[in-house]
């Protein structure tokens, strides 16, 4: 689903990947973990096309995307559901228009939208907050919104950036959970966190990342 | 059949967005009518815009409108444009009637009226006031007069002028006025007022182009957050702009409406002393407001300016937004 290919990022002078490989398949969920600063941002950058290579090749869904230009750019990012840790809700949304702003951006009428959005919510167990501004809930509600706003496209792949960065360990096990119920169902994940203990306790491999190197199982780094 | 061919589409519209015109009408609707809403979210704000777009657009259009019906007026004193003959002083009364009455029967003339050369004096005395100076004199000093009129009302300054030409041909002719001077002068004035409001319509287009995109640009500012998240989630630039054209051309419409009230209370208050100014100079003259077809080229304009300056503004601002 991502394949990296001897990717290097540099900033200026300073080095943010040094030569990345990894590959995860269709169908996994990884994590990818490393003190800030390690690169992790940059990655998860380079996928969602914020960003380009200095140099090698990054492919997602069997997509070259050195390939696409910036009119392709949005299309790309439609096919991956991203989860922020501040969770980019708009405040002055309503928690229904929040989670249907992707299907509004594909061109969805009412009322499949309408459907999409309740199912998505449903999954994240909010759907009696549809009508409710996201200022009202609480930080774990928010984060939770932010990823029925990741899945309701129905994307392949889910991206997550430090997802349970603000929340305590229960309600960041209860994320992780959701991720693990959608990767049940045949959608690639690939989560960026720092929350070693938590990770450590999910059977999933972790890809790591140190001043811009990589490193993790085998499984991962073949080619 | 009809019942073959509904399944898939009614499968289609549950699983997949539907055909691309319909998408592209709908979608349409609904950016009008949310950017329809986001107006009245700032009221005062957008009525300033619309009020220094209207004054913008009021102006020139007044202008204009001074302008065209000015130029109808010139062409009406065109029309009524009278040759004054003086006769050579030899030219007794009967041969004075006699000429008058043979250029009244030529087809390019309509009237003909002999001014004796003592009713001449009798009508300055009485013009001029100077009696008793007029009075001291032994001689009459005027020449007897024909004055004429030409039958063709549409005959321009040409050939007018021809007709002067032919006239002073004649030997008990000595002098043919016609004021063409007059008549150039009012013509180079209307030029000259034409260009003018020409230049001026088109740097406050320019005024309307910078203002629109102006305000464009803060409203995007306004919305930063909500373009990243668009943009962040696939929005396309498409998607992203359309909201601000919108803006735009209710901006423009809006705009319009305010300049067109602008021009009729202006037209209202200027009629009394216009009115009286035509009728010293016993002209039906009448100033005249906006036509429907003046209207509409002035909504037209208005909200094409503004499209076209909120477009112009709206790419550049968007590339400058861009997820980090």
């Amino acid at each position: 689903m991502i394949r990296f290919e001897q990717v290097s990022k540099k900033y200026h002078d300073k080095h943010a990947l040094v030569r990345t490989n990894f590959h995860l398949q269709r169908g996994d969920m990884a994590f990818l973990t490393g003190h800030s600063g390690a690169g992790k941002s940059t990655l998860l950058k380079l996928i969602m096309l914020m960003e380009r290579p200095t140099s090698g090749k990054v492919i997602v869904d069997r997509q070259d995307l050195s390939q696409l230009n910036r009119a392709q750019v949005p299309a790309h990012r439609r096919k991956i559901g991203l989860v922020f840790q501040d969770h980019q809700l708009l405040l002055d949304y309503s928690v229904f228009d929040n989670v249907a702003l992707p299907l509004k951006i594909s061109g969805y009428n009412e009322r499949d939208s309408g459907r999409r959005v309740r199912a998505a919510l449903d999954k994240v167990g909010l759907l009696d907050k549809e009508k409710l501004s996201p200022q009202v809930l609480s930080s774990g509600e928010q984060q939770r919104i932010g990823i029925a706003r990741a899945i309701v496209n129905k994307p392949k792949l889910i991206l997550a950036d430090e997802p349970t960065g603000n929340l305590d360990p229960a309600l960041s096990a209860e994320i992780m959970r959701l991720f693990q119920q959608f990767n049940q169902v045949g959608v690639s994940v690939l989560i960026a966190s720092h929350d070693l203990e938590l990770i450590q306790r999910l059977p999933h491999p972790v890809i790591q990342l140190n001043q811009g190197r990589i490193s993790g199982p085998p499984s991962l780094m073949r080619q | 059949m009809a019942f073959l061919k509904n399944r898939p589409a009614q499968n289609a519209s549950r699983s997949q967005p539907e055909s691309s015109s319909k998408r592209w009408l709908r979608e349409h609707k609904e950016v009008a009518s949310s950017s329809w809403h986001r107006l009245w979210q700032t009221p005062l704000a957008n009525l300033l815009t619309w009020l220094t777009l209207a004054i913008a657009l009021a102006l020139p259009a007044a202008l204009l409108l001074l302008l065209s019906q000015a130029q109808h007026l010139g062409q009406q004193v065109n029309q009524s444009s009278h040759i004054s003959i003086f006769l050579a002083p030899y030219v007794n009364q009967e041969q004075g009637q006699l000429i008058t009455n043979q250029l009244a029967s030529r087809p390019d003339i309509a009237q003909a009226t002999y001014i004796s050369a003592k009713q001449a004096l009798i009508n300055f005395k009485a013009s001029s006031g100077l009696e008793d100076i007029l009075a001291s004199l032994t001689d009459n000093p005027l020449p007897a007069t024909i004055l004429i009129e030409p039958a063709n009302t549409s005959l321009g300054p040409e050939a007018i002028a021809i007709l002067a030409q032919q006239l002073r041909q004649q030997d008990q002719i000595d002098q043919v006025l016609v004021d063409m001077a007059w008549l150039d002068r009012l013509q180079a004035l209307l030029a000259t007022s034409e260009r003018f409001t020409y230049s001026l319509a088109l740097l406050l287009a320019l005024g309307v182009l910078l203002v629109v995109g102006n305000t464009v640009r803060l409203q995007i500012e306004n919305r930063k957050q909500e373009i990243l998240v668009i943009k962040l989630v696939g929005g396309t630039d498409a998607y992203l702009r359309r909201p601000f054209l919108y803006a735009g051309f209710w901006a423009g419409l809006f705009a319009a409406i305010i300049a067109w009230v602008i021009l009729q209370l202006g037209v209202t208050y200027l009629h009394p002393p216009l009115l009286s100014l035509a009728q010293s100079y016993q002209s039906d003259w009448q100033l005249e407001g906006l036509s429907w077809f003046g209207s509409f080229i002035l909504v037209i304009a208005s909200c094409g300016l503004s499209v076209l300056g909120a477009s112009l503004t709206v790419g550049r601002q968007l590339r400058l937004i861009e997820p980090k």
